[in-house]
């Protein structure tokens, strides 16, 4: 008996076609299960000031609304500071002098920043700033970690 | 003998703040305070300043027995650490 050569190609095609398509999903599924390639794990940030800006008035982000370094004798001057990085407690000081050093008011405050924060310091004189320069001094845990200078003009 | 200008008071400034971050926990331990030495300081004078008694100077001078060894002699730039009051 001789076979019919259109038998022969039809039957070979469909084994083909068959096997083809039990292993196309096996090898569909072995792209899908494969490992996603792995991520750089997120590093964490030391604590660090970003910015110290001077105004006088701040919003709601703590941030000061217009930064400016020239005051009237009646502004409340506040000092908005930027920071990154996460710690379990960092003492944040604010340290504002007049002229040649003369302290004007020190204050510190103990927080526990998660990621980027704003902490605000801000003083104020009921019976009005005394004219002349002044100068800002920040330090986080005893360091400096930034400064900014302004002056009170009449 | 020029004149000089008599300093301002600043004992009446108010002063504040706020932060976008938590506060630390009470109990966490708190950073040292520290103090850096200005022209003019003397222990009683930052004990005034910081405590608002010059008599608590032996506080501070206690607290930098490493650095400070004769209580009368401090230098500009000098930082001393400020136990609590």
């Amino acid at each position: 008996m001789v076979s019919h050569p259109l038998r022969i190609w039809s039957t070979s095609c469909l084994t083909v076609l068959a096997i083809c398509g039990a292993l196309a999903p096996l090898s569909a599924c072995k792209r899908s299960e494969e490992a996603p390639a792995p991520q750089a794990a997120p590093q964490a940030v030391a604590f660090h000031v970003t910015r110290v800006d001077l105004g006088n008035a701040i919003g709601a982000d703590k941030k000061v609304t217009a930064p400016s370094v020239s005051f009237k004798p009646s502004d409340t001057i506040y000092a908005s500071i930027s920071s990154e990085g996460a710690a379990a407690n960092v003492s944040l000081s604010a340290r504002w002098t007049f002229e040649d050093g003369q302290l004007v008011n020190e204050s510190t405050q103990i927080i526990a920043p998660a990621g980027p924060a704003v902490t605000e310091f801000h003083i104020s004189k009921p019976d009005g700033w005394p004219a002349g320069k002044y100068k800002l001094e920040v330090s986080a845990n005893g360091k400096p970690a930034g400064a900014a200078e302004f002056t009170v003009t009449d | 003998m020029p004149d000089e200008k008599p300093k301002p008071s600043f004992g009446n400034v108010q002063s504040g703040g706020s932060s976008t971050a938590p506060a630390a926990p009470a109990n966490a331990p708190a950073a040292p305070r520290t103090y850096t030495v200005v022209a003019g300081d003397s222990l009683s004078k930052i004990a005034k300043k910081l405590y608002g008694d010059g008599n608590k100077w032996k506080r501070i001078f206690e607290a930098n027995r490493d650095t400070v060894k004769n209580p009368d002699l401090i230098h500009p730039g000098q930082v001393l650490k400020i136990p609590d009051a």
